[in-house]
């Protein structure tokens, strides 16, 4: 359970706060989406759940974010990330090894996870985002999506109650960001995991998440279920979020009093309801 | 694609020494070589340098690594051949002469820097940079914090090698001539350079080390590691070798 | 005219990266080269502006093969927009950047000052500004901008909407097409097929270092078996247009069956359903006009 109240926070060296009166709660086991156009404060509020805000960068932070009731402010980076696993946005320089069972071991040797629950741990994280193959691997060997998913494994070895991801997809192809929300979404449904992700394959999160948040210039302009939030089409367009295009095209008909169904969030569900509308 | 000083994977009898083995029997190597002048002594330091490099199917990697010492050793070379007017006199110069004892010198400095740094660079080929720093600080206890901070800033040193090309080849398509022209030339187009990877310097080591954080680095303690790196047979056999040719090398210089 | 001629290349000379690519760019074309990441299409545009030379092969820049043009010369032709604007930027100011290209073919005169001074009013930025203060998209527009105001008769763009949100991605998109119309060719990698659908007008797809489809580009993505092979999904769109007939016969032979773009979609649906109401308005007038007919007896006297 996340729970964030009246977060404001403002970096020291700017004149303005990034997130402004952010209140949001995020159950356990949920599948969260973050999207929002650039500098709306996406990035900072992913750091303000695994602590990074306000441990590691000086500046003015009022009320209080609680991870399973422990409030971030009082709980040391650490401990935090014990409960929180992150994956940066910069993978390459998260990477602390040139070997994938290295990586992998990193994170696990300094929580002293007991040694003989390593070797369990490592291949149980490797499979989970199906790169076993990989592990005697060199990292720079790797392909983008590749990298991508021992980011994750790595992190996935240490158990998190909450996985935060910063735009896991950006640098990938549409076959291979489907498969990392394929995998992700498979481990944190077996593991009651609760994934918060920031993305702007829009798509993509409107099949994979069960809570959609819209952040606009530091505040929550929507957050719901896909299918709520994706009804206001034209209002995310205009702060810079574009719906999928069949959700686009059955808003359009909808108000055009031809479809009266639920929000279609893919092109399954939209070619089913228009199926209907013929019918 | 295998870059500078990165580690390249294998299963030879140096991939498989104690990482701490491998170090210290490159710097005594290192040390005998600087330690005596003897050019046969030097040559056969080359000729073992170059057979542990085959030993490990290292040799393309190290044949770069020795044209680039090479380079660097010929300035050096030069400069001594300049300033040292010692043996026979063979060439007038202006403030003194070459002499053939100069040659001998300049020879030695070239076969010496060679010989020297194969060890030092192979061990960074056969040796994953994590198992260095781990071995570092299971078998000689060296904090963690001076280990990491080493194996991170040697770890970044492709990332940045691989940043400076991305930054010249984009340099490159707006039609900067890097291939044309003397070395002044293609420094002084390169100063421009260091602006964007500075800043992604700065940014990539400051997410790294927040990265690292956020991964309990400041946990970890010396019961950490979850490999072990024991001392073998094979090990304090090396280590011997290393101090046989250490020894060697002294009595050389002495007598 | 770009062209490939049996383009064999790799960046060692032992991995091949391209296995024989034979292709043809017309002057003032939008070609799109789709494919999964490794397909070798990073590695095409590199050959296009002579980044890379081929190993086998040739790649001829209006005739003249790109082995034998100066790095000045290629980069006159071709302008390239990297995926990373941070690659590229390297001055103190937005003013500098811009000038930096010229400088660097040795064309730094009044001319070039008057050039800059007018896309830096076009593109809104502020001259004095720092590249490395900006925010990622503004900084993606800068480097698009360094590249425009050289305006290379050809210009190749990885991935230019990668890492940029919806808004900052219009924008960029706005002014490659504004280039284009202006005559200019423009070769671009991109894995937003959405994108690719607004604005291409030929598509390349790639796989594993060969070119397994070209063509006009609704014909290319509609063609729903060679894009499953590179594993890449059609547009939205075109994904229904192609399913709706197979689930409902209706829409078989309707202009459903042939929209690409959402306006054509939205049309053909309301087409459809009009002409489905049309059909019911006309079926339940025959049924009114069959009541009396039916039930009209001559009744007795």
């Amino acid at each position: 359970m996340i729970e964030i109240e009246d977060l404001t926070f403002q970096y020291r060296e700017s004149d303005a706060p990034v997130i402004e009166d952010m209140s949001l709660s995020i159950p356990s086991g949920a599948f969260a989406g973050i999207i929002g156009a650039a500098g709306s404060g996406k990035s900072t509020l992913t750091y303000a759940l695994n602590g990074i805000v306000p441990h590691c960068y000086p500046g003015d932070f009022y009320g209080s974010v609680r991870i399973d009731g422990n409030d971030t402010c009082d709980t040391t980076l650490t401990d935090l990330s014990q409960m929180v696993g992150s994956v940066c946005q910069d993978i390459d320089s998260q990477f602390v090894s040139a070997v994938v069972e290295d990586e992998m071991l990193y994170g696990l040797e300094n929580y002293g996870v007991p040694h003989d629950q390593i070797e369990g741990r490592v291949q149980e994280a490797l499979e989970a985002m199906g790169i076993a193959d990989l592990r005697q691997r060199l990292i720079a060997s790797l392909s983008g999506g590749q990298k991508q998913k021992v980011a994750i494994a790595s992190i996935l070895a240490m158990r998190p109650s909450v996985l935060v991801l910063d735009e896991p997809t950006a640098e990938l192809d549409p076959a291979s960001s489907r498969n990392v929300f394929a995998l992700l979404s498979h481990y944190a449904e077996a593991h009651g995991t609760t994934v918060v992700v920031v993305e702007q394959k829009i798509a993509l999160l409107s099949e994979f998440t069960d809570l959609l948040v819209v952040v606009e210039a530091g505040r929550i302009r929507f957050a719901g279920a896909p299918e709520e939030v994706l009804a206001h089409s034209e209002e995310l367009l205009e702060i810079g979020v574009n719906c999928p295009r069949c959700t686009t095209l059955m808003n359009r008909l909808a108000a055009g009093g031809l479809y009266a169904g639920p929000v279609c969030t893919d092109v399954p569900s939209a070619c089913r309801a228009l199926c209907e509308v013929a019918a | 694609m295998d870059g500078f000083l990165e580690y390249v994977p294998g299963n030879s009898f140096l991939h498989r020494l104690n990482p701490v083995t491998k170090i210290a029997f490159a710097i005594m190597f290192a040390i005998a070589c600087f330690c005596t002048g003897n050019l046969v002594f030097l040559c056969l330091m080359l000729a073992l340098g170059l057979a542990l490099a085959a030993s490990c199917s290292m040799m393309r990697q190290t044949l770069g690594l020795m044209r680039a010492v090479l380079a660097f050793s010929l300035v050096l070379a030069v400069l001594l051949l300049l300033t040292t007017p010692k043996g026979d006199l063979l060439v007038e110069l202006p403030w003194g002469y070459i002499g053939s004892d100069s040659i001998l010198a300049a020879v030695v400095t070239v076969i010496r820097l060679e010989a020297a740094a194969i060890p030092l660079f192979l061990t960074f080929y056969v040796t994953k940079m994590t198992d260095l720093s781990n071995s570092f600080v299971k078998v000689l206890h060296v904090p963690y914090r001076y280990a990491f901070t080493f194996a991170s800033t040697v770890h970044f040193i492709p990332v940045f090698m691989n940043d400076m090309r991305g930054i010249m080849e984009a340099q490159t398509a707006r039609g900067v001539e890097f291939d044309q022209g003397g070395m002044v030339r293609k420094i002084r187009l390169m100063v421009p350079l260091c602006v964007p990877l500075l800043i992604s310097s700065v940014r990539k080591t400051n997410s790294s080390a927040i990265a690292a954080e956020v991964r309990g680095f400041n946990l970890r303690t010396r019961e950490s590691g979850y490999k072990r790196y024991p001392m073998t047979g094979a090990d304090w056999a090396v280590i011997a070798l290393g101090v046989v040719v250490l020894a060697a090398a002294i009595a050389l210089s002495l007598l | 005219m770009i062209e490939f001629l049996d383009v064999h290349a790799s960046y060692d000379g032992t991995t091949p990266i391209l296995k024989g690519i034979d292709l043809t760019i017309e002057d003032g074309e939008f070609v799109a080269f789709v494919g999964t990441n490794g397909a070798g299409k990073s590695t095409a545009m590199r050959l296009v502006n002579g980044l890379l030379k081929p190993d086998r092969g040739a790649v001829l820049i209006d005739g003249v093969p790109t082995t034998q043009l100066k790095t000045s010369e290629l980069a006159r032709r071709v302008g390239f927009l990297f995926q990373n604007p941070d690659r590229q930027i390297c001055s103190s100011t937005v003013r500098d950047e811009l000038l930096f290209g010229f400088q660097a073919v040795g064309r730094l005169d009044d001319e070039a000052r008057r050039r800059v001074d007018q896309i830096i009013e076009e593109f809104r930025f502020d001259g004095d500004a720092d590249p490395f203060l900006l925010n990622r998209g503004t900084r993606q527009l800068l480097a698009l901008a360094s590249i425009v105001v050289l305006a290379p008769p050809v210009v190749v763009l990885d991935e230019p909407t990668t890492g940029l949100d919806f808004c900052e991605c219009v924008k960029v998109m706005g002014i490659i097409s504004q280039l284009h119309r202006a005559g200019t060719t423009v070769i671009m990698v991109c894995h937003d097929m959405e994108v690719v659908a607004d604005f291409a007008e030929r598509v390349v797809v790639m796989t594993d270092g060969r070119v397994v489809d070209q063509g006009p580009t609704f014909d290319v993505l509609r063609n729903r078996k060679t894009l499953d092979e590179a594993d890449l999904v059609p547009p939205q769109m075109v994904d229904v247009s192609l399913l709706l007939p197979v689930m409902e016969p209706r829409f078989a032979g309707t202009s459903v069956a042939t929209a690409n773009t959402l306006a054509e979609m939205q049309a053909a649906i309301e087409d459809v359903a009009a002409g489905g109401a049309a059909a019911m308005a006309a079926s339940e007038k025959d049924a009114l006009d069959d009541v009396p007919f039916q039930g009209s007896e001559r009744k007795e006297r």
